[in-house]
């Protein structure tokens, strides 16, 4: 593109063209919605477990919460570092994830110190982050099924605590396991196979 | 209106590129931006230092795994400055309507 007198109706074309070129610039490949959700989909399936079969510790069965979380981090971090291009929307998405871990963090403490059965309350975290993040990119299947997390949380809110683990799960599975995939289909017809 | 009204570090086919492309994103490495006006390194080399000259953007220099990175993001003038080039731009394009 070299420098040339243009008239109004360029100037015009070039500024439509360039921010087209920044809004399509599809950057969500969805991998850490796959990987937190067979994380969790497969904790709350073992925790049931450890549940109905009276396992001494059932809450060994979230060890890999912590891991799963320092993981995060540090893919994060690397992708950050990886990306030519740093647009709004990411830091949007920063803020909306980070808000939704201090917000899980706090109820899981506030379960554990008063011995409440929060888990309604998590699915309903779960689906705020989804929802929010559909919006935010304009991913309608993710605004979808954020809603159905929301149906499935007040379904748990009147289920037994047995009950509400297969429902937490459930809720993983829908908001998470199902649109993360979905996501990076669309990546990689975007970005081309062999990317990520 | 007229159109040397408009202002001239804008009103140029890659300057302008590079504001409208800054205008949409937070930060934007030179790879990225070349990539996407298709200009040569050494043009887009010297446009970037005018926009810079004119406050319209800040670029940073950096190391990323020991290679020199060039990021770019557009200022608080350089916002200003963009808005009143495209209403200068409508006012001008709305008589011919």
């Amino acid at each position: 593109m070299e420098e040339q007198t243009i008239n109004p109706e360029q100037s015009l074309q070039i500024i439509q063209s360039m921010i087209c070129r920044a809004q399509n610039n599809f950057s969500e490949n969805g991998f850490l919605f796959i990987f937190w959700g067979w994380l969790v989909f497969l904790s709350a399936c073992t925790f049931y477990y450890f549940i109905v079969t009276n396992f001494e510790n059932p809450g060994y069965a979230w060890c890999l919460m912590p891991l799963g979380g320092i993981f995060t981090m540090i893919y994060s971090m690397r992708k950050q570092k990886k990306e030519k291009v740093r647009s709004y929307i990411d830091s949007y998405m920063a803020y909306v994830w980070i808000a939704f871990g201090i917000c899980l963090l706090l109820t899981l403490c506030l379960g554990y110190k008063f011995q409440l059965a929060c888990y309604p309350i998590v699915i309903m975290l779960y689906a705020t982050g989804t929802f929010i993040t559909g919006g935010i990119i304009r991913f309608t299947p993710l605004v979808v099924c954020g809603a159905l997390s929301y149906v499935i949380s007040g379904i748990a809110f009147f289920a037994t605590f047995e009950t509400q683990i297969l429902l937490l799960a459930l809720s993983v599975l829908v908001s998470y396991i199902v649109p993360g995939h979905w996501l990076q289909l669309k990546f990689k017809q975007q970005n081309g196979h062999g990317t990520k | 209106m007229a159109l040397n009204d408009l202002d001239p570090v804008l009103h140029s086919q890659l300057r302008l590129a590079v504001i409208s492309l800054l205008i949409s994103v937070k930060e934007a490495e030179f790879t990225h931006i070349k990539e996407q006006t298709n200009a040569t390194a050494g043009n887009l080399s010297v446009q970037l230092q005018k926009l810079k000259e004119a406050g319209y953007i800040d670029i940073e220099k950096s190391f990323k795994d020991n290679y020199p990175q060039t990021s770019c993001k557009i200022t608080k003038a350089g916002i200003k400055a963009f808005d009143i080039y495209v209403h200068n731009l409508q006012q001008y394009i709305k008589p011919a309507k």
